[in-house]
């Protein structure tokens, strides 16, 4: 299966070559049918590369631990769901899961416009496909991520890092991945209008969607990384400014900058050059971020080890992207006139060029500084490094900066704004801002660090919510309808700018979350059982230290006992993990959290004594936090918002009668209010592993999953928390009534309304289908690449007919060419 | 046309004179943040042949922890500990929480100040680092 595997990854790069070299022939001849070709082509290297990516999965499984990249990243003990994820859980195989990610978004692309973009389609191919032969080519050369142990095959694996066995992370790195795949999607798009010459508005359409898709992606990818940092890391933080972190985020900002700065374009036809600049720069800055994180340039906590053969590889292939590029820009400057100028400064258009300044400076800052110690060891022979503080001495006036700029862009007018329209637009946001500013001193907040925000905070608000009252109200008026109804024909009629603004209320939600920073508390003790620590407005009190182990881990943990404002609240259950086969590494950080919408409580037990039952606590109070996820949540909400088919909104718009949304939305409130949130995962520690008394109990247990929801499916018998250890009482009582197996399992999927519960499909019938997955996946790939084989060779007759129809659309560009050629007199 | 290039050359002026003043004082803005801020990243031995010319100045220092050179003050945080590369040996104090990594013979990065009486670690300033296992210690590009 290796051998096939490398196989395949070289077809592929042979395919991706094929598909490069036809449609790079096919664009400059003209020719239909090598175009056809080069699609089918790159089709096929997509089909290649997911039998692959199958076949990797495949190999996980089932534990072909012959293959190296296996071995090292994942063991028998390791649940199902960690087996998945060890595919992209090191660097050999997130390159591989890069590549076939790219491969079936470019060919998605590709499909989808294939007719509306004719003329770019061949050169968006040619992109695309040197990019995925770059990444392809890594892997053959460097990193394959198929490569066998050559003597022996060992036993079991090493088993995935674990640090990485949590929840988040095993969906953050897809997320992330599908972010910074997703953006070299527009610039192929961007290349190929430079290449073909059809720089009309009509690229940037597909380009937006495209982007805003990539950054949706890449928000949510960031978001999650934190999340992952906060809950496992236990420092008590989720973003330190890390350079793996920073390379996510800086693409973040030029894709942000774009998204702001293409309305522009397509408004008032101005910044032509500077939004296909941005294009070039975001792409940059995600091979740039994945090098930085790769080759060891840069030291980081969590970066992956240094490597000076892929540095060259990177390094060319970056320089080479930034001087074609750039290159084809200077080339076709003529054609990237802007037709207007800045009329005024207090316009909308002006709002934008500003807070697209920022971002590019917010992106240039954080290269700068991540860059750092790497430049001043280049210039002056002399590591030097920065801090958070650092990035904090910057960075926060900067996202203040662009808070306001949230607030003030949608309050200007296109072109220009007259002083009358200023202060009815200005009244109420800039009022309710003041308020706010009024309170916090009243509540003694510190102003610089947390109440300044807060007031921004308030203003943006206000003009969120001034626009959808004004819009809402003169809707409400046409169409005489209550106002909710009105506010969803508001978002059906222009669904980028309503979903725009509800992004900004995400955008609000997140600020403040940063803003609790300000006025968060941490306490260090060393407490022997029943000593308290005070951390206001909790008070914990130390209880005891308890040793428990499982399958897979031995676990130390700390009982304490919280209340707050005197009022007792409940136990928690800081613990350190020390993972069977990673005895040199460090123990895992299990940290009890408190979530509430005020504030959470984070203790993290930091070190301990068995001898004396003594232990270090760390105790963090976080106010707010939990704004930054939900933020986030509304963001993705508003982008998809956004991204709406046109058809959906008017279907709903026309069918809905009025004062249907209105209902609607109360009962929605009242299922979710009702509803609980999903379960913490919370360790409890103090059950130990119940030993099973029969064999049928055995087997049971590790059938099973437990059911917490949100300990990634782990088996019964192995996991920890508190749910399991009452689906295990529940086992044994079942045992103990002289149930047998098939009964157990039936009262199991009763009980949960579902085969969940089970670890593994029962495999009969139906079932079967859910071990077919990773074949099936495989089967289409090879049943794709057939198809398009076969079809491209049988379509060539015909496409040389339809390429008597191309002339047309040449002599259209001649013309425009002329045109365009004439204005430059 | 004169017309024009003087339009374009008046306009060019003013974007090249905006992005000189804006630029310049970003610049020495950064330039100012990074004296206060920037820290000399050495090794032990890199700062103890001339200890003196290092006091008071805000370093991380990278070494070893000498084994068996670990102490700590009952019932308080307290720390001090032995930090060595090549020859030179450093005695560091410290009180607080220190990473799981920090034990005997491992590598650590230390951020403090460095005075007579040996090196001062800055609160959370003991940095955890185990260089043999950044493969699997990282994810992915986050």
């Amino acid at each position: 299966m290796a051998s096939f595997g490398t196989f395949l990854l070289l077809a592929s790069f042979v395919l991706a070559s094929g598909a490069f070299a036809a449609s790079i022939a096919g664009a400059r001849r003209q020719r239909t049918s090598l175009v056809a070709g080069g699609v089918g082509l790159f089709h096929a290297v997509t089909a290649v590369l997911v039998v692959a990516s199958a076949i990797m999965i495949h190999a996980f499984v089932t534990g072909d631990y012959l293959i190296r990249y296996v071995q090292s990243h994942s063991n028998t003990a390791q649940p199902f769901f960690y087996k998945l994820a060890s595919y992209w859980g090191g660097l050999d195989g997130s390159i591989m899961f890069w590549a076939t990610l790219l491969a079936i978004s470019g060919s998605a692309a590709v499909h989808i416009n294939r007719e509306r973009h004719r003329l770019l389609i061949p050169w968006v191919v040619t992109v695309i496909a040197t990019v995925e032969m770059f990444f392809i080519f890594l892997m053959v050369i460097h990193n394959n991520p198929f490569e066998t142990y050559l003597v022996s095959r060992p036993a079991d694996g090493q088993g995935l890092n674990p640090l990485l066995q949590n929840f988040y992370m095993a969906i953050h790195p897809p997320m992330l991945y599908l972010g910074f795949v997703g953006m070299t999607i527009p610039f192929a798009f961007g290349m190929a209008a430079l290449a073909s010459g059809q720089l009309d508005d009509s690229w940037l359409r597909s380009v937006r969607s495209w982007t805003m898709v990539a950054w949706l992606f890449l928000s949510v990818g960031l978001a999650l990384g934190g999340l992952w940092a906060y809950e496992e890391l236990g420092w008590g933080g989720y973003w330190g400014w890390d350079p793996v972190e920073n390379a996510g985020l800086l693409p973040w900002f030029t894709a942000t900058a774009f998204l702001h700065s293409v309305m522009v374009q397509e408004r008032r036809s101005m910044l032509k050059v500077w939004n296909v600049s941005l294009v070039i720069v975001t792409f940059f800055l995600t091979i740039f971020g994945t090098f930085m994180t790769r080759s060891g340039v840069v030291q980081s906590m969590h970066a992956f080890g240094e490597d000076r053969e892929l540095t060259m590889m990177f390094t060319i292939f970056m320089i080479a992207t930034l001087i074609i590029s750039f290159g084809l820009v200077i080339y076709r400057l003529p054609l990237l006139r802007s037709r207007n100028e800045l009329d005024s400064w207090a316009s909308r258009e002006a709002a934008f060029l500003v807070n697209n300044w920022v971002l590019l400076f917010s992106a240039f800052f954080v290269l700068f500084a991540t860059m750092f110690p790497t430049l001043s060891e280049m210039v002056r022979g002399e590591r030097l490094t920065v801090a958070e503080p650092f990035y904090n001495k910057w960075m926060v006036p900067v996202g203040l900066i662009l808070l306001f700029l949230t607030g003030v862009g949608p309050l200007l007018a296109w072109r220009k704004s007259t002083l009358l329209n200023l202060r009815t637009q200005f009244a109420w946001p800039t009022l309710s801002g003041l308020a706010v500013t009024a309170g916090t001193f009243a509540l003694r907040i510190p102003f610089w660090a947390s109440g300044m925000c807060f007031a921004l905070c308030a203003f943006v608000t206000g003009t969120i919510l001034q626009e959808f009252i004004r819009g809402a109200r003169v809707r409400q008026r046409a169409t005489g309808t209550d106002v909710f109804t009105a506010l969803v024909g508001l978002f059906a009629r222009s669904r980028r700018r309503y979903g725009g603004y509800v992004i900004h209320l995400g955008i609000v939600l997140i600020f403040i979350g940063f803003a609790g920073k300000g006025f968060g508390r941490s306490e260090q003790a060393l407490v022997k059982p029943g000593d308290r620590v005070v951390v206001a407005p909790f008070e914990i009190q130390y209880k005891a230290l308890t040793v428990t182990q499982d399958a897979q881990k031995q676990m130390v943990t700390g009982e304490v006992e919280v209340t707050r404002d005197g009022k007792p609240i409940g136990h928690l259950y800081p613990a350190k993990w020390y993972y069977f086969g990673h005895e040199t590494e460090p123990p895992t950080t299990e940290v009890a959290l408190r979530r509430g919408p005020a504030e959470d409580l984070y203790v993290v037990l930091a070190g301990f004594e068995p001898a004396d039952q003594s232990a270090t606590l760390q105790i963090h109070v976080n106010p707010l936090v939990n704004w930054v996820w939900v933020g986030v949540g509304i963001m993705a909400v508003g982008t998809i918002i956004a991204l709406l088919p046109e058809t959906a909104f008017a279907f709903a718009a026309a069918r809905v009668p009025g004062g249907a949304v209105t209902t609607t939305m109360l009962l929605l409130l009242l299922t979710l209010g009702s509803g609980s949130l999903r379960a913490q995962h919370v360790e409890s520690g103090r059950t130990v592993a119940v030993v099973p008394r029969t064999p049928l109990e055995k087997d049971l247990q590790n059938q099973l999953v437990c059911m917490c929801g949100t300990c990634g499916r782990q088996k019964v018998g192995e996991c920890t928390c508190t749910k399991a250890a009452e689906m295990r009482e529940e086992i044994a009582k079942l045992v103990a009534e002289g149930k047998t197996h098939d009964e157990i399992v039936n009262y199991f999927i009763a009980k949960y309304h579902s085969q969940e519960v089970l670890g593994a499909p029962i495999d009969r019938g139906f079932n079967r289908l859910a071990w077919l997955v990773p074949y099936a996946l495989g089967a289409a790939g090879i049943v794709v690449a057939g198809v398009v084989a076969i079809r491209w060779s049988r379509r060539r007759g015909l496409l040389d007919e339809e390429a008597s129809a191309a002339p047309p659309a040449n002599h259209e560009l001649e013309t425009r060419l002329d045109d365009e050629l004439r204005d430059l007199d | 046309m004169d017309d024009g290039v003087a339009q374009v050359s008046q306009k060019a002026f003013r974007i090249v004179l905006t992005v000189v003043v804006l630029g310049g004082a970003l610049g020495a803005l950064l330039a100012m943040t990074l004296r206060s801020d920037a820290q000399f990243y050495k090794h032990v031995n890199e700062v103890m042949v001339e200890p003196q010319q290092w006091y008071g100045k805000q370093l991380q220092l990278h070494g070893t922890v000498v084994d068996g050179s670990i102490q700590w003050r009952p019932n308080t945080l307290d720390r001090r500990f032995q930090v060595k590369s090549g020859d030179s040996v450093v005695t560091a104090s410290y009180t607080g929480v220190v990473p799981d990594t920090f034990k005997d013979g491992s590598e650590v990065v230390l951020r403090g100040k460095l005075a007579a009486d040996g090196f001062h670690v800055d609160p959370d300033g003991v940095i955890a680092k185990c260089p043999s296992r950044y493969e699997s210690a990282s994810p992915s590009g986050k």
